[in-house]
């Protein structure tokens, strides 16, 4: 068995996720600090890698037309999926492999830190906040990290466009 | 101190050093720190006379390799805290990621780690051959590994190099080893220029393969090149190893708790230092890896001096791979998909998000990439993220900075060899 399997294992038994092949499990906002937290701790999941915020905006629900035939489509809310990974070194017996999972947060709400979990997340979740605007709740010291300070609106969201009424440079 | 012995290809380790085991591997005893400095100290509590001095270093200081600005706060000349400032060099890199086609990415990202392009075009082409499924024929395999070990030789000269000047000219006075540094690393560029036509920004990397192929009798020079450069690294390691001041600026300073640096995803020559054994070349092999041994040198001492033995021996390894893998290249194509005349002629076709990771001269150097979810086909990322571990490296300031003075902290800053433009992308 390798690592990675080792945490799908945890993912599904202990805490009912359903693991997606190569993005991981799906976690929900208030499993994420334990889950993180079993991976670390029990095992070894100790290198911490990358905390990532993908944008997706707004899609519109699509009405049912009884003529063309066509059924209606739920729209879905403009939300950030917030992509983790850790690592686990390698030892004597099995190669080093990294595990990734995430969790979806609706624009509006926030997204618990695992900053208390990694120490090295901290500047990580700063990136996103200042990028992509994902907040993260109970992050010690959440300020903007690239941007100044002053800055309007967050870059890495889709409808950031570059040719917007938002000066490109200051 | 001890004489330390080092003969090529045989990398120093103390015999004497008690382990135990920190996240399932294996890490010297005497490293780990029971506490780590508090890095959002409340200043105020600790002194509430207010009899300290706020110093801000940077942006445009020399010795903070590019624009980076710390803020410290000193007691007398001793730093309590330690708040590092980024973004100076902030160029929206990932956000023009989100604009161009992926063959027009390779030399944006070129600028990223101005030091060692190579290995950014290497690590980003390989997140996206992932995503799109292109297989990179044998020969442009070993191309990019032989160009990515000479870049390493290439970046490491640099750093010791600047890393003498860190020293406050400590060594052979002023700029003498940055000179004989540079002199080496030119003859390097020169390697590059008759392979690619550029100096610094090369632009080889393709998706799918590379575009320059190997020239006629520029194995044979860089094999002379690589001899060249291997007998001089025994000239510096005479000039600065033992060295008494060399030895008193860093023997002892800038000590890294291992269990911290796990944490905190450094990697690279500064773990290693620590005396954790990883390295991606051979743990999870890429390129034309999987085909050579590659040996590790760790160090057990955790402070600057174990991070300059650490890169010496690395360089004599990457001198020793690149010789090796040049009289080894096999023939064939050296790209697999056809020339690209228009840059939308690449498509990824899922909107899935794939991680690569390769080990550049500073560590791990990943890129997470996701393909476009809306179009079945598109020729643009949908967000692409470049793990940088320069950054990874910046955020030990806070921790090691506290409880030492000002010319220690420049020291230490200059052996985590942090380059800006990688941190703030």
């Amino acid at each position: 068995m390798t690592w990675a399997e080792d945490a799908t294992q945890l993912a599904v038994d202990r805490f009912g996720l359903e693991v997606c092949e190569h993005e991981g499990p799906e976690v929900g906002a208030d499993q994420l600090v334990a889950f993180a937290r079993a991976l670390k701790d029990e095992l070894d999941f100790c290198f911490f890698v990358y905390v990532v915020s993908v944008h997706y905006p707004q899609v519109p629900p699509v009405e049912a037309d009884a003529e063309a035939g066509t059924e209606a489509i739920p729209g879905i809310r403009d939300r950030t999926v917030v992509n983790y990974r850790a690592r686990r070194l390698a030892n004597a017996d099995r190669p080093t492999e990294t595990f990734a999972f995430r969790t979806t947060v609706p624009t509006g709400e926030s997204c618990p830190s695992v900053s208390s979990v990694w120490v090295g997340a901290d500047w990580q979740e700063r990136e996103q906040f200042d990028l992509v605007g994902t907040v993260f709740s109970d992050h010690p010291d959440l300020r903007r990290i690239m941007m100044p300070e002053d800055w309007p609106g967050h870059p890495l969201r889709r409808d950031y466009a570059i040719d917007t009424s938002h000066f490109p440079w200051r | 101190m001890n004489k330390i012995e080092s003969t090529p290809g045989n990398f120093i380790l103390n015999e004497d050093v008690q382990w135990t085991t920190v996240g399932g591997v294996k890490v010297p005893v005497e490293l780990i720190t029971p506490a780590w400095p508090d890095p959002f100290l409340d200043v105020e509590d600790y002194d509430p006379d207010g009899d300290l001095m706020v110093l801000n270093m940077g942006p445009q200081h020399p010795s903070t390799h590019g624009v980076l600005r710390v803020k410290l706060v000193l007691d007398g000349e001793v730093c309590i805290k330690c708040v590092p400032y980024l973004g100076y060099l902030h160029r929206g890199v990932e956000k023009l990621c989100e604009k161009l086609s992926y063959v027009q990415i390779t030399p944006i990202v070129d600028k990223n780690d101005y030091v060692s392009p190579m290995t950014n075009e290497l690590a980003i082409n390989m997140a996206f051959e992932a995503l799109i499924g292109a297989e990179v024929p044998r020969r442009a395999r070993y191309i990019r590994t032989i160009c990515a070990e000479i870049q390493r030789v290439g970046s490491h000269l640099l750093w010791l190099g600047t890393f003498g000047l860190d020293m406050g000219g400590a060594i052979g006075g002023g700029g003498s080893i940055f000179m004989h540094t540079f002199r080496e690393r030119e003859l390097l560029l020169d390697l590059f220029e008759d392979l690619t036509g550029c100096r610094f920004h090369y632009n080889t990397h393709t998706v799918g393969g590379n575009r320059h192929d190997i020239p006629a009798g520029w194995a044979d020079k860089a094999t002379q090149v690589l001899r060249v450069i291997g007998t001089r690294l025994v000239e510096y390691e005479d000039f600065v190893r033992d060295n008494h001041v060399f030895r008193a600026r860093t023997v002892g300073v800038g000590i890294i708790d291992p269990q911290l640096a796990i944490e905190l995803g450094i990697s690279g020559p500064v773990l290693r230092a620590s005396g954790v054994d990883v390295d991606l070349r051979r743990d999870q092999p890429y390129a034309a890896y999987d085909e050579i041994d590659v040996a590790v040198p760790t160090e057990t001492g955790g402070d600057c001096f174990a991070r300059y033995l650490v890169r010496v021996a690395e360089m004599r390894e990457s001198i020793r791979i690149a010789t090796e893998l040049l009289t080894g290249v096999p023939e064939g194509p050296i790209c697999s998909l056809k020339p690209v005349k228009l840059p939308g002629a690449v498509k990824a076709k899922h909107g899935r998000g794939v991680y690569t990771a390769i080990e550049s001269p500073r560590g791990e150097l990943g890129t997470f990439v996701v393909g476009n979810p809306e179009r079945r086909q598109s020729a643009i990322p949908y967000r692409c993220k470049i793990r940088s571990p320069s950054m990874h490296a910046l955020q030990l300031l806070p921790y090691l900075c506290p409880g030492n003075n000002i010319s220690d902290i420049i020291v230490t800053l200059g052996s985590l060899d942090p380059i800006m433009g990688e941190v703030d992308r």
